[in-house]
């Protein structure tokens, strides 16, 4: 089977001009963890999630400080929430994104969510258009009707 | 890009033939040629810097410049080694939760004035600086200072500018400080002793120095930090803000640590007591104590090494040395070292003199392990020459960490610090907001430290 099979196509984006807040509006509103941030030509430019706003409001050196347990919120953090509205999302979104081609193939999708650590695929025409969206719950349900038929 | 590419290779072409002209042999011209293609390397492309030791130890060999046994042992794995065990500590320390713990500590500070914390910042960035190296310690005090002056609503940039010089004097009290200690120690014969009881003085009143001078640069940030403090009370959230639980790893980690460091601090009577050759002890230190974290570990020991080990500046590191060992073994440095000893008029005091501020400016704009790599096998030459070279491994030692505060490029915690600062707060400093109070600490320091080198004589036993 296909990704062009089991993709959505009704893809959901963002065009990088909204301010994170905004856009931070937008996937809560939706129920999702991130969006795929495209410009009015379908070209995909970088996908904003969740993840990239956590890591604007926390700070950067957490990862190399080591082990600690945060007793209390700094105060940094409400600072940093109140000017989400400061920033646009094209400039905090991740630019190097994990794409898939219309015709990969099932297993080859899940082999890249799994060794690249992703949730989600952009799917890309020959000429590099996005058309669709994969999760790794498309994957793994398109796997499960193959597996029980 | 292929501007200054261009801009490389001729000043390296016309150096190698200008050293042919002034009378250096062909091999020697070479071997200067490639030199320093590898430290503008680190100045122009630090990206691509260990392409260019890879590709340049590649050239010296195919033209018989120097010969493979000869690099293997220029490239002083002894130096590697020492540090491959030191990062895997580190590394231990880090994931136990010791670093957080100390930035815990800095943020209970009790009866916070704003002179208190600029005291207890620099204090605690020299020591740790002292204790791990220079990168490692300023992480967690950025970490430290960021949250004090979110906390209190000012601006961080004065206090990361102080953690920062500080953590650069500091580097050159002890060996662990600073690759270019435990570098000159290998090379020196100078033991953690003679680091005690002679580098660490000279790096305590460096620092009163710079405490003096930046309570005075910084008096108006001070001001306003106290006006805060009083204006909204105690460091109560700051208090509880961090905490690390007292595990028993973590109290393992600090045992290791502390045995660690009490071994070296004894490796030059322990290599007496057991007839070793000198450094034995203190080179295998680290190994030991890196093999027992291993097995402690021994589920995570894949990570310490390939994660927590910085490959990359060690392979740097390793055909860097095995460059500059080119220029000693092609005779290179002896012809300098004779050129230098002229200049200073076989003066010792002067040629201490001009190796201090040489190695000061040198390391306001280059890497210090470059430059003190490059110097190292100059300083040997001098022996041949009948000068006491004890004095010149202090002055290139305190050249070497206090010139890097003249410059905000001048080392690797001024550009790691200075990346947070703008990563966190989009606070991108101008050259000259650093320049002025670096330029005023790095002279008085530096100056600072050759008095006392000139003046007091435990530094030409």
């Amino acid at each position: 089977m296909k990704v062009k099979e089991i993709m959505t196509k009704d893809v959901k984006s963002l065009s990088g001009e909204e301010t994170v807040k905004d856009a931070l509006d937008i996937i809560s509103r939706l129920e999702i963890s991130g969006l795929p941030v495209i410009d009015k030509d379908r070209n995909l430019l970088g996908m904003f999630t969740e993840k990239d706003i956590l890591r604007i409001i926390l700070p950067g050196y957490l990862t190399q400080v080591g082990a600690f347990v945060y007793g209390d919120d700094p105060k940094n953090i409400k600072n940093k929430f109140l000017n989400l509205h400061n920033l646009k999302v094209a400039e905090v979104m991740n630019k190097a994104v994990e794409t898939v081609k219309e015709d990969t193939s099932l297993s080859e999708a899940a082999r890249l969510m799994l060794t690249k650590n992703v949730r989600r695929m952009p799917v890309l025409d020959a000429d590099k258009k996005v058309t669709g969206i994969i999760s790794r719950y498309d994957v793994l349900a398109a796997l499960r009707r193959i597996a029980e038929v | 890009m292929i501007k200054k590419f261009f801009l490389l290779i001729g000043i390296s072409v016309c150096a190698g033939f200008l050293s042919k002209a002034g009378g250096f042999n062909s091999h020697q011209a070479l071997a200067i040629s490639i030199f320093l293609v590898s430290v503008l390397g680190t100045l122009l492309f630090w990206e691509f810097r260990l392409s260019f030791v890879f590709l340049g130890s590649s050239a010296l060999l195919l033209t018989n410049t120097i010969n493979l046994e000869s690099l293997i042992k220029f490239a002083s794995l002894d130096v590697i080694l020492f540090l491959v065990g030191m990062m895997v500590l580190i590394g231990l320390l880090k994931e136990s939760g010791f670093f957080a713990w100390l930035v815990s500590l800095i943020l209970r500070i009790r009866n916070l004035t704003a002179t208190k914390f600029l005291v207890s910042v620099s204090l605690i960035s020299a020591l740790l600086a002292c204790a791990v190296d220079e990168v490692t310690s300023i992480i967690f005090i950025v970490a430290a200072v960021f949250e004090i002056c979110d906390y209190f609503e000012v601006e961080p940039t004065p206090f990361l500018i102080v953690s920062v010089l500080a953590t650069n004097i500091g580097s050159s009290g002890t060996v662990l400080g600073n690759p270019i200690g435990i570098l000159i120690a290998a090379k020196s014969g100078l033991t953690f002793e003679d680091f005690i009881f002679k580098a660490f003085p000279v790096m305590l009143v460096c620092l009163a120095a710079l405490i003096f001078i930046v309570r005075i640069w910084y008096r108006k940030p001070l001001k306003e930090l106290d006006q805060k403090i009083k204006a909204l009370g105690a460091n109560e959230m700051l208090i509880k803000l961090i905490s690390v639980p007292p595990e028993r790893e973590l109290k393992v980690s600090l045992l290791i640590f502390g045995v660690t460091l009490f071994c070296i601090s004894l490796h030059h009577r322990l290599e007496l007591l057991w007839h070793l050759e000198p450094n034995t002890v203190l080179l295998t230190i680290p190994l030991i104590s890196a093999g027992c974290v291993m097995i402690w570990k021994w589920q995570r020991a894949r990570k310490f090494i390939e994660k927590d080990v910085e490959w990359w500046t060690l392979l740097f590191f390793m055909l860097l040395f095995a460059q500059a060992g080119a220029l000693h073994y092609t005779g290179a440095t002896d012809t300098a070292a004779g050129y230098l000893a002229k200049v200073s008029g076989n003066n010792p005091l002067n040629l201490l003199v001009l190796i201090i501020s040489v190695s000061a400016i040198g390391s306001s704009i280059l890497d210090n392990v470059v430059l003190v790599t490059a110097f190292i096998p100059v300083i040997q030459s001098f022996k041949n020459i009948g000068f006491n070279l004890q004095p010149l491994w202090w002055a290139l030692l305190f050249g070497g960490c206090l010139g890097g505060n003249i410059t905000l490029v001048g080392s690797t915690a001024n550009i790691v610090a200075l990346g947070i600062l703008e990563k966190e707060r989009n606070i991108k400093l101008t050259f000259f907001r650093w320049f002025w109070v670096g330029l005023a600490v790095g002279i008085v320091t530096t100056v600072i430290a050759a008095l006392m080198l000139i003046i007091l004589p435990i530094y030409h036993a």
